[in-house]
């Protein structure tokens, strides 16, 4: 694999259906009612269900090594929340390569919604002979 | 009066909370399902045989489920020594009563083996505020957790919280949810897009700008395809109004409606906020401001350009 | 062809003007009806044509059920609020002209005041899933969402353009009042009121006080349009049709023009007034009374400029001159227009325009033989010039 600065990472899209917040959540096990019961989150503000934090992280980390390949080692994951994402939404996780240095690499990483930026992040990994 | 900057100085001032062990050791079936909800599909998470043969040797668990393992579950209850739960305590008192999560900075010094058995630990790092943000008045509030194997730290996770008064979101949008709600077309769903992202976009179409934007030019040529600037945002006051009667869903008596002629030629039509209405005139120097209503909804408005 | 003089005004009719009829929309629409049907000698089984406003609540099916007119040829709906008003006279001139109909009746009947309130936010203007609907999605979100309002801030350009003051709005009001005081049917009937306390009311939407404002009203208002030559066998002497004519201007909106390069205009009923001179063959100096549309008082300004009876910004000087009063050169709403006598969106100062010529209005004017009409304004509006036969 030939990275450097700028690489572009394949978009990858998540459809956010409710068996998919509710499923996450539960398999994050986060147990919040806003995650899996519509009218708990309605009545407390939110338009619908919404994915999690913790799954937030998990995505992001498939986003990266779903290009990364098995042999890469996630070494952080740093996200900052924006828009919420509910149920029916549609992710698209975008990235790209913002530093190398040697096997290691840093890349930037979004998820766009309906409603704007969901996420974004940066993850640090290495990949093995990378560097080489 | 709480003095929020003190209890949190006392409560960071007790340092970590106990080591809690996870409910669960590492284990497969919990991988499983996570990755089955997830759709990742990575190898080393579920075939022995390639893990084996991979840099790690063996199956392991995905990093990003360091938190999982440590999660209180369906009738969990945070430990008594949480400091988290305790300075979401002293925050609810003194009238900050919602919660939203900003930030979770995860970093993982090794990847986890099924059998190996975490536990973690709290500490309050710090609280920032009282900061105003776009949902409202609040403290950003910042936890370090530690999870360990024995005495090994294998992750570790900065989170941090905004604990924020709804209250003090109602200066700007007092009823947000009586507040009219635009009719959006797909003409004009850009604009309320960059409302939301703090732009205030203006249809273009070549060289001519126009607002409200519609689906065709000016010249009416059905072969263009319209863009859109995002303003500079400033402009003067082209006319305006104080309105004090009747009540207008949303907003607080009196208040005052002022059409804004950008520097970009184009007028837009919004509240001219934190001002006195004596001190509005034509020609009155403006900039954008955005009222946030909710997740979906952000209206332009002005305040007076310093 | 053209529609000069073809068609007649043969009756009108009215309910009272209240703020509580105590009674239902229909009701209203069906009293006015038949009270003009009375005044022209005609009966339900007479008419064969309805028109009214898109924002009128009763269907034209009903009004003809109620009063048990049998048959219709013609049926029309004319909209942008009171901007209709004289349109419903052109439709129905429109229609006897051509034959499409033989005696057609324009109305307009509402709770205006006891029940749906024009002056209150209206989330389902707001809210219509349409063009107008996301129009207002650039003012309502934003606290612009009341017709006081959008005329507010037109009112502070025109007074920053042309050096104007309130006071320049308040004689405006001040006339009307006047007008009104010695009109039996006016609500505001014996209660005149003094530039005085125009300037101490309260402020709606400033520069707009609350006496710059007309009242909300319940009410109806019918009139009989048939062709000239049938009118003349009727009860009640011919009022001419003489121009009818509908205008929108550039860059349009409703309520809302505020994108145009001049926003202290008002194009629109420029437009009107051009087909009203060409249509009728008469000028301005022809005109012996003006019934012009004043549900806010900074729109009866503009529109004397926009018709022509004076330059840009010079209307404050007209009204100060004394020009509009009973005695002047152009009297203005001799029966208190809608800040005096009622709202009914317009339709109750056609019915004045027909009593002027007809020579029985309370306040007549001597010797009036053409009277100018206008509708709504701030919308897409329309005009009628009536003259005697």
């Amino acid at each position: 694999m030939t990275i450097a600065i700028g690489t572009e990472l394949p978009e990858l899209t998540i459809e956010a259906t409710p068996t998919f917040v509710i499923s996450t959540a539960l398999a994050t096990r986060d147990f919040q009612d806003v995650h899996h019961d519509r009218d708990a989150a309605v009545s407390r503000g939110s338009k619908d269900i919404f994915v999690n934090i913790l799954t937030d992280t998990g995505l992001v980390q498939r986003f990266v090594t779903d290009w990364a390949g098995p042999e890469a080692l996630v070494r952080s994951i740093r996200i900052r929340l924006g828009v919420p994402c509910y149920a029916y939404d549609v992710l698209t996780f975008t990235g790209h390569v913002t530093a190398v240095d040697g096997d290691d690499a840093e890349i930037a990483v979004t998820a766009k919604g309906s409603l704007g930026d969901h996420v974004t992040g940066t993850v640090r990994v290495t990949l093995p002979g990378a560097g080489s | 009066m709480i003095d929020v900057e003190e209890a949190a100085r006392r409560i960071a001032a007790k340092g970590e909370s106990r080591p809690r062990l996870a409910r669960d050791p590492v284990n497969q079936a919990m991988v499983n399902n996570w990755v089955e909800a997830l759709g990742d599909a990575n190898p080393v998470y579920t075939d022995p045989e390639f893990a084996a043969s991979s840099v790690h040797g063996g199956l392991v668990a995905p990093p990003a489920m360091a938190q999982v393992w440590s999660m209180n579950g369906l009738h969990g209850q945070r430990a008594a020594d949480d400091p988290l739960g305790a300075m979401m305590s002293i925050l609810d008192e003194a009238g900050y009563t919602s919660v939203v999560a900003t930030n979770s900075e995860q970093t993982y010094h090794r990847y986890l083996r099924p059998g190996e058995h975490v536990s973690s630990s709290i500490r309050l790092e710090d609280v920032t505020g009282p900061k105003r943000t776009a949902l409202g008045e609040g403290w950003f509030v910042t936890t370090r957790t530690t999870w360990r194997v024995g005495d090994e730290v294998v992750a570790e996770m900065v989170f941090r919280v905004l604990k924020f008064s709804p209250a003090a979101r109602r200066e700007t949008v007092p009823d947000a949810g009586a507040v009219l709600r635009p009719v959006i077309s797909r003409d004009t769903e850009f604009f309320w897009e960059g409302t939301r992202k703090g732009e205030l976009r203006i249809q273009r179409w070549g060289d001519v700008l126009r607002h409200p934007p519609g689906p065709l030019p000016p010249d009416g040529d059905l072969t263009a395809e319209p863009d859109y600037v995002v303003a500079e945002g400033t402009g003067a006051v082209y006319s305006y109004l104080v309105h004090h009667h009747p009540q207008v869903p949303g907003k607080k008596l009196p208040f005052v409606v002022a059409l804004v002629e950008l520097a970009e030629g184009v007028r837009v039509l919004g509240e001219l906020v934190d001002t006195d209405p004596e001190d509005v005139h034509i020609g009155l120097p403006v900039e954008v401001t955005f009222l946030r209503v909710d997740d979906e909804l952000t209206l332009p408005a002005w305040k007076v350009r310093a | 062809m053209t529609l000069a003089g073809r068609a007649a005004i043969a009756g009108i009719g009215a309910t009272e003007f209240s703020k509580d009829s105590g009674r239902s929309e229909l009701r209203l629409a069906a009293e006015a009806v038949s009270a003009a049907l009375a005044d022209a000698g005609l009966t339900p089984s007479d008419v064969d044509g309805l028109v009214t406003f898109t924002m009128d609540g009763n269907a034209e099916i009903a009004v003809a059920r109620e009063l048990g007119i049998p048959e219709l040829t013609f049926f029309s709906r004319v909209h942008y609020g009171g901007g209709a008003a004289a349109a419903t006279v052109q439709q129905a001139a429109m229609a006897v002209a051509t034959g499409v109909a033989d005696v057609v009746v324009a109305y307009r009947a509402f709770n205006e005041r006891s029940g749906h309130r024009f002056g209150q936010v209206s989330s389902a203007a707001a809210q219509q899933v349409n063009t107008s609907g996301v129009d207002n999605g650039f003012h309502y979100p934003m606290g612009l969402a009341t017709p006081a309002a959008t005329v507010a801030m037109v009112a502070q350009r025109y007074l920053h353009t042309y050096g104007a003051t309130s006071e320049d709005f308040g004689r405006v009001a001040v006339l009307d009042r006047k007008h009104a005081a010695t009109n039996p049917r006016a609500w505001f009937h014996g209660k005149p009121i003094t530039l005085e306390q125009h300037q101490a009311s309260r402020w709606v939407a400033e520069p707009l006080h609350l006496l710059d404002c007309c009242q909300e009203s319940d009410g109806g208002v019918a009139l009989v349009i048939t062709s000239a030559e049938r009118a003349r066998d009727l009860a009640q002497p011919p009022v001419v049709v003489a121009a009818a004519a509908q205008g929108s201007g550039p860059d349009q909106y409703i309520m809302t023009s505020y994108y145009r390069d001049d926003l202290a205009a008002l194009p629109e009923m420029g437009v009107v007034a051009r087909q009203l001179w060409r249509q009728s063959g008469l000028e301005r100096s022809d005109v012996d009374v003006a019934v012009l549309y004043d549900h806010f008082t900074p729109y009866v300004l503009m529109q004397l400029e926009e018709l022509g009876f004076c330059g840009r910004g010079e209307a404050k000087d007209l009204v100060a001159s004394g020009a509009l009063e009973l005695d002047g050169s152009l009297p203005l709403n001799p029966h208190g227009g809608q800040l005096g006598e009622a709202y009914i969106h317009g339709m109750n100062g056609i019915a004045e325009g027909v009593r002027q010529v007809r020579g029985t209005a309370v306040n007549q004017v001597p010797g009036a033989r053409h009277v100018l009409v206008t509708a709504g304004t701030g919308v897409p509006t329309s005009g009628l010039i009536l003259t005697a036969a």
